[in-house]
């Protein structure tokens, strides 16, 4: 026994000792693996488009730095958004309606806080600190409804997921765009600290609610209950059911949770800009956060995704956003691009065997 | 050459029933990486046999039948078909020369009826390019025919049941000329009535030339349908020859390497330590798969549910199980009537349920082992929803051993296992609930016959325990080996229990088709 476990420690050493091998090892054992070299490959080539120079590296690691502190910012709603999307797709399902939810809790977000005539909670004299964190709770909550009420229809209902939240994307986008019509909404200047309040002059608030989040839902995802019941609904619904995890309580959280998370992305969102145009605002998230997780590494049939991953694939998309960006290409092309991405990372992707 | 001109020449006339055909597979060879899958392994078939391929899981049958059908090419060795050597570079080449596959999960497409899976990626097509149903129609039954096949070609493939499926694959196999048919495990999902009407079907096959490949675990069929026999162990050949010159017994020992008990377990009646009533059911009916059920399981009994397809016990314990619903009736655990709308909460009250088909059912596969043994008591176990790994651990390790398991880290993918050792780790997450009521549905489906032996001592260390189990299975001479007493179900009611000498395999076969009890005696006074 004693000798056996020996050798095979020494095998797998020396398997490990060279830095290819150990490459090798990572790249078929660790699914992420590539998806980070691919990572890391883009931002080598966009440091290098960038100029990086030996002499003046000081002003160069200040571009660098405000040019990438400026991409997460960018992309922290829709990152925030991904993670959910995540979380969704891993339990076989997906969420359309996350641009639509994103426009009506933002909306709700600008009528709650709004200083003038029409302001719900200023008509009922709340004003200052104290409306803005009314503001931020009955906004998460309204999220969480929201996406509860799809889960309902999901799990109760049994209503497909793709047509239960194709139809909440009309819906909320709808009905938004109708209340909403030609309102003007002045958003009190405290609010707006949420997203640009500065830490050493930095303007990177949203980047960190982006890292909260994304760590809280790793260590979910890891170690949680709740989050390896999400893999088990995803891998074998019946044999989860048989296990006794109720699967429909398992899904009606997951939904709830992406509209709390498109909740937070509408705070940011509103905070960053002190505005949201309603039809346009959000178009196109839900293609966005679905390609980020898929070039992360989660598979569209559920059972499989990494949080992680999701984040690696969502910078992936943005730097290349970024590089396309400095490298001039006509905007029109740049979704081709990102198309060309998504599939060449699922191609990419190790194959289940099919034996 | 010619030969194979004239099958693809002949791809859909079918003169006469199969041609004779011989075929040898001389030192095979084949390794995947450093693992020797097959070692010098040599078989030949000819026309009007039936060669059963015996071996456990990862014996090499797999591989070398692969090798057979084109998808993997052997490392040495050669393939000769009628004395000349053949080479086999894709699936189509083996098909070509014909040789039929018929895997264990069957390529038939429920949604299109039965003519047009019968001419699957060979459609016939009418002159204008659309498809000429009608030939294909006329095809089919011309097929039927001369196969002695009773069945609607215009039937949807998703009405039929399992052993039909078979048939039409094996009427498939027929029209493409095959003159060998490898059947993998053709008899797993199927009633006893049901292999019979298959069995018909390969005597028919066999008296009309064609040769056979049967991979079974079930040495009783083996016994009853085929006459040679091959035994593969670790990739070696162990054993061959003619069926009749040896026994079920001897066949097990060279699967496993050592000797196989095929005695009854069944304890005396005076060992039970029958205890006090556990689960009690009164009158349950869901008016769609079982009616007015009545029975009383007490503590450290082993009950066994049996009968045929359609049946209903698997609908009538996961309605227990809150699987599923039932409409009217009782359920009472220890005395207590209770109402299970959940599977979480009849695992709450102590009820445990192994499901039947353990791939469909109850595997995980992207999860490694320790989650798939641990996922009905991560929420038991858990603080604030965080899983309690290091306890799901200590308690596996535990398992591990006692179930002997065989398996290499935790976290290994839970497909590397073996069929047995899947089915092991499935059923050691039903222990670390601590259940007071086990209900195991087919356990030893899919599994070697190895790991049924422990399956089986493990049933009776649970009943010595003072586990009430209930072992649902199709097989009688399972439920005679192990259990007390019997309840056989007949068309979704109890038609009769057995038990002592009572419980044979003629008693229980008469109640499963609808029999009683007396009935049988006057058979035999007869």
């Amino acid at each position: 026994m004693i000798p056996n476990k020996k050798s095979s420690l020494a095998d797998s050493g020396q398997g490990k000792k060279t830095f290819i091998g150990w490459f090798k090892h990572k790249w078929s054992n660790d699914p992420l693996f590539s998806i980070l070299i691919a990572l890391i490959i883009m931002v080598i080539l966009q440091t290098l488009t960038l100029g990086f120079d030996y002499q003046s590296f000081g002003e160069w690691f200040q571009s660098w730095s405000n040019n990438w502190i400026n991409i997460l910012r960018n992309n922290a709603g829709i990152g925030i958004v991904a993670l959910g999307m995540t979380f969704v797709i891993m339990t076989g399902g997906i969420d359309l309606s996350v641009g639509s939810t994103l426009v009506i809790t933002g909306a709700f977000a600008m009528y709650l806080l709004d200083t003038g005539a029409q302001g719900i909670l200023g008509a009922v004299g709340i004003t200052g600190v104290p409306a803005i964190i009314l503001t931020i709770v009955l906004v998460l909550v309204f999220g969480y409804l929201l996406g509860a009420l799809i889960g309902v229809s999901i799990t109760k209902g049994m209503v497909p997921p793709f047509i239960a939240t194709l139809g909440a994307m009309m819906i909320f986008r709808s009905v938004t765009q109708h209340f909403a019509q030609g309102y003007n909404t002045k958003v009190p200047v405290e609010f707006l600290q949420i997203s640009s309040f500065k830490i050493g002059n930095l303007m990177i608030m949203p980047i960190i609610y982006w890292a909260i989040i994304a760590l809280i839902l790793y260590y979910v995802s890891k170690r949680t209950t709740f989050g390896r019941q999400i893999i088990a609904v995803g891998s074998n619904e019946r044999a989860a059911k048989l296990s006794g995890v109720n699967i429909n309580k398992v899904k009606l959280r997951v939904y709830a949770l992406m509209g709390l998370l498109v909740s937070i992305a509408a705070i940011i969102q509103v905070s960053r800009i002190g505005s949201m145009d309603f039809s346009n605002a959000g178009r196109g998230m839900e293609m966005d956060a679905i390609a980020a997780a898929v070039v992360g590494g989660t598979n569209m049939l559920g059972g499989r995704g990494y949080i992680l991953g999701t984040v690696y694939g969502m910078l992936i998309i943005a730097v290349m956003n970024n590089l396309l960006n400095l490298f001039g290409v006509p905007p029109f092309l740049r979704e081709a691009f990102k198309g060309v991405i998504v599939i060449v990372a699922v191609l990419l992707q190790r194959k289940e065997k099919t034996a | 050459m010619e030969f194979l001109k004239l099958v693809i020449k002949n791809e859909f006339t079918l003169k006469s029933l199969g041609d004779y055909m011989k075929i040898e597979m001389k030192n095979i060879r084949k390794s995947f990486g450093n693992n020797d899958v097959l070692k010098d392994v040599t078989l030949s078939v000819q026309g009007g046999e039936i060669c059963a391929l015996l071996g456990e899981n990862g014996a090499g049958k797999s591989t070398l039948m692969n090798i057979l059908g084109g998808v993997l090419p052997t490392d040495l060795g050669t393939i000769l078909i009628d004395e000349k050597e053949v080479k086999f570079e894709t699936p189509a080449d083996s098909q070509e020369a014909g040789i039929a596959f018929i895997h264990q999960e069957l390529n038939l497409i429920n949604d299109l009826p039965i003519y047009e899976n019968m001419f699957l990626g060979r459609e016939r097509k009418t002159k204008r390019g659309s498809l000429d149903l009608k030939q294909m129609y006329n095809k089919t039954a011309e097929i039927f025919d001369q196969m002695n096949v009773n069945l609607d070609p215009g039937k949807m493939v998703r009405d039929l049941d399992a052993s039909y499926k078979q048939i039409v694959e094996i009427c498939r196999a027929m029209m493409m000329n095959a003159s060998i048919i490898i059947m993998d495990e053709p008899t797993t999902s199927l009633t006893d009535t049901e292999i019979e009407r298959v069995f018909e079907m390969v005597r028919t096959l066999k008296e009309n030339n064609v040769g056979i490949i049967f991979i079974s675990h079930k040495l009783n069929e083996v016994k009853e349908i085929c006459n040679k026999y091959i035994v593969l162990r670790d990739g070696n050949l162990i054993s061959n020859g003619d069926v009749n010159n040896v026994t079920k017994k001897d066949l097990a020992s060279y699967m496993v390497g050592f000797d196989v008990r095929t005695e009854s377990l069944r304890r005396e009646s005076s060992d039970e330590k029958v205890g006090k009533e556990v689960l009690r059911v009164e009158g349950l009916t869901d008016n769609r798969h079982f009616r007015d059920i009545h029975f009383t399981i007490r503590a450290g009994e082993i009950v066994g549910i049996t009968g045929l397809l359609g049946d209903g016990r698997s609908e009538l314990f996961q309605a227990i199980f809150g699987a599923d619903h039932y409409n009217s009736g009782k359920i009472l655990l220890e005395g207590q009537e209770v109402t299970i709308k959940s599977t979480s909460q009849a695992i709450k009250k102590g009820i445990a349920y192994l499901p039947r088909n353990r791939k469909e059912n109850a595997i995980l596969k992207d999860m490694d082992i320790i989650e798939n043994a641990s996922i009905v008591t991560w929420s038991m176990f858990s603080k604030r929803g965080v899983i309690n790994t290091s306890r799901h651990q200590k308690l596996f390790e535990e398992q591990r051993d006692s179930l002997r398991i065989k398996m290499g880290e935790m976290t290994d993918s839970i497909t590397s296992l073996s069929g047995g050792n899947q089915q092991k780790v499935v059923l050691s997450k039903w222990l670390a609930a601590n259940p007071k009521v086990l209900i195991l549905d087919n356990p030893t489906q899919g599994v070697d016959v190895g790991a049924k032996e422990d399956i089986y001592d493990i049933i009776l260390k649970l009943a010595e325990e003072n586990i009430a189990i209930v072992v649902l299975s199709s097989e009688a001479q399972e439920i005679t080996r192990v259990c007390d007493r019997a309840l056989v179900m007949y068309h979704g009611v109890i038609q009769g229990e057995v038990c002592d000498e009572m419980m044979n395999e003629q008693t229980i076969m008469n109640l499963a088709t609808g029999g009683e009890i007396g009935e049988e005696k006057g058979v035999h006074q007869l």
